[in-house]
């Protein structure tokens, strides 16, 4: 299913700003609107855009599955991580990072959410469309 | 510290979770194994107490709590899981994908049974439920997948309200902390989110009327699931509900509208259990009568007997499911007729030691755990005596077709459920029952009664198979929303 060389150009086009966008809404969203969902499902529809506009097949040349589930898998245990990592520092989910880091454990909190949404949302769009795979 | 125990069997769920892209499937069970059993280490290091998690203040924190309540659910569900893990392993060889999941059921349950906040008890409750609606579907046989969604849109239905009252009470409150909500005087608009949260957990827990999508969801779902489900997973809710009831007010009608429920429960689980001949539904109708039991704790306000019948429960149903899956999954049948256990004498003695241990008998963990229920029995203790004697008609039933017939050897499937058994005999021993001349004639009146029920040729009618069909969601549904009326109704009377 390929759309028309219109569709194409322009989604070729946004997909850019839409990554630097969900990048903005991460590394921001401590102190602001924002944070990980958010940035996560727009760095997801970046990818979505792309595959409907070019179809499953030439996007998983560029974003393999076993890619997306590394990234998925990996980006969670690291949220757990970071997590447990503060039992070094007296608690569960302490913010051990706050004077090295912007915003402390949320910020790589927002990061790893981040990352686990987007290859979710792209994961679940892979197996939809191996589903109905007409292209 | 309290919370590593949940973060234990997350992090085990991820790691299992990295070996499908790295293609190591083969250590996965490892993996699997570790994080089904390390939170015992975290569990026996810990003492009792609470702690708002990551040292923030109490209102805007997440208090996690191991008390009296909690520890003896959170020892039941160990016991439980290390029993299912066991049998998994086995079961599941190249499924991944399952054993992801019930690292993630195991850690949702930890987490709804140690929390003292509204919202995070709701959130590890939809953790251990979603995964478990994708468990229930993972054969891909038509029947359980059907199942799996009559299960999901009940279950959601019931979420979605229970939420709502959530919010309802956050609106009114400002606090989500159960023990700063209980400090606030209750107004109407409280006792009506009680109303509204107690119908969705009764939902959840497979209370009679509402039980419609626990049969069908905890029979097909594959043997260790189902264990763990009719052991742990129906908890979860009941926890929700004796949480409600210890920091929020139950009006008086409210409570009695419970101990009906509770009573018509138990009766209406024990009489589909004497015409069912599958034997998983047999299993699944007994929960629906034993949840019974913990909601008549619940509804007495005697919370500790409301514990003690809920860890009692998870570790006798959870047995039984597993022999029950070992004999199902070697002889490829799930009826009575065509089940036994002779041949493996290992499996015999453990199922009849679990069936009466469902039945109350000392020295089992039955045993306190009904002395504890009855104690705070204002009335109708003749009617739990006639239910306890109906549960044991019904397991001399099953006892009865599984002794006929011929069976083969289950070498090691056989032992998770002897493990079950066994922490049943040690656990009657160490809540203190005592015996009572009641279990005899409890056990004789079981057995006549089986007899009197076997003469009249009660037995022999056996309940039509039928499909699941998009219309008993409907209907779920709509008996759903006549309760919540109902329950709202009373809650301001």
């Amino acid at each position: 299913m390929k759309m028309s060389l219109v569709v194409r150009t322009t989604t070729k086009l946004v997909a850019p700003f839409l990554v630097t966008y969900g990048a903005y809404l991460t590394i921001y969203g401590y102190e602001s609107p924002g944070g990980g969902f958010q940035a996560g499902v727009i760095f997801a529809v970046s990818v979505i855009l792309l595959m409907t506009a070019y179809g499953y097949r030439r996007t998983r040349k560029h974003f393999p599955l076993r890619t997306v589930q590394l990234v998925e898998s990996s980006a969670a245990l690291f949220i757990v991580g970071i997590a447990m990592a503060g039992l070094a520092f007296g608690a569960f989910f302490i913010n051990f990072l706050r004077p090295y880091v912007p915003g402390g454990t949320v910020m790589t909190f927002n990061i790893g959410v981040a990352l686990k949404v987007g290859t979710s949302f792209v994961l679940v769009f892979y197996i939809l469309s191996r589903w109905v795979d007409r292209d | 510290m309290i919370a590593v125990l949940v973060a234990i069997p997350l992090l085990f769920a991820f790691l299992t979770a990295l070996t499908i892209p790295l293609r190591m499937e083969k250590y996965a069970r490892y993996l699997f194994l570790v994080g089904a059993l390390l939170p015992w280490l975290a569990y026996l290091l810990m003492g009792e107490g609470s702690e708002v998690v990551g040292g923030w203040p109490r209102v805007g924190g997440i208090e996690v709590a191991l008390d009296i309540y909690s520890s003896l659910l959170v020892l039941g569900e160990l016991i439980l899981f290390s029993a299912v893990a066991l049998y998994s392993v086995t079961y599941f060889k190249k499924e991944v994908k399952a054993l992801i999941l019930l690292l993630l059921v195991h850690a949702g349950l930890l987490g709804t049974f140690i929390s003292r906040d509204l919202f995070n008890f709701y959130i590890f409750m939809e953790i251990a439920s979603v995964s478990s609606f994708a468990l229930v579907g993972f054969s891909g046989e038509k029947r359980a997948i059907r199942a799996a969604y009559k299960y999901l849109m009940l279950s959601l239905l019931a979420s979605y309200f229970f939420v709502f009252s959530i919010g309802i009470i956050y609106l009114k409150t400002g606090y989500l902390n159960l023990e700063l909500i209980s400090q606030v005087s209750p107004s109407t608009e409280i006792r009506a989110a009680v109303a509204l949260a107690l119908a969705s957990l009764l939902l959840k827990a497979g209370i009679f009327p509402l039980h419609l999508w626990l049969p069908d969801a905890h029979a097909n779902a594959p043997s260790p699931v189902s264990a763990l489900f009719s052991g742990a997973v129906v908890k979860a809710p009941a926890y929700g509900m004796l949480l409600l009831s210890l920091y929020l007010p139950l009006p008086e009608s409210l409570r009695n509208a419970l101990l009906v429920l509770a009573f018509s429960s138990m009766f209406f689980g024990v009489g589909a259990m004497l015409v069912e001949g599958d034997v998983k539904r047999f299993l699944a109708y007994s929960t629906v009568s034993q949840m019974g039991y913990v909601l008549l704790g619940i509804a007495t306000l005697n919370p500790l007997g409301a514990i003690y019948y809920a860890f009692a429960h998870m570790l006798f149903k959870g047995g039984l499911f597993l022999s029950a899956g070992a004999m199902v999954d070697k002889a490829k049948a799930r009826e009575l007729d065509k089940l036994s256990y002779r041949g493996d004498i290992l499996l015999m003695v453990s199922t009849i030691m679990l069936s009466l241990a469902i039945g109350g008998i000392w020295p089992f963990v039955g045993s306190p755990a009904k002395a504890a229920l009855l104690k705070g029995l204002p009335y109708g203790r003749e009617l739990f005596y006639l239910a306890g004697m109906g549960t044991l008609a019904s397991f001399t039933k099953l006892n009865y077709y599984l002794m006929k017939g011929r069976g083969e050897e289950s070498g090691t499937l056989a032992l998770p459920s002897v493990m079950m058994a066994l922490a049943a005999l040690l656990a009657g021993f160490s809540l203190g029952g005592s015996p009572k001349a009641m279990d005899v004639y409890l056990l004789l009146g079981g057995a006549v009664l089986f007899l009197l029920l076997k003469a009249s040729g009660l037995l022999e009618i056996r309940l039509e198979k039928r499909e699941i069909t998009p219309g008993d969601v409907n209907l779920g549904a709509a008996l759903f929303a006549l309760f919540l009326l109902l329950l709202l109704h009373l809650s301001q009377g």
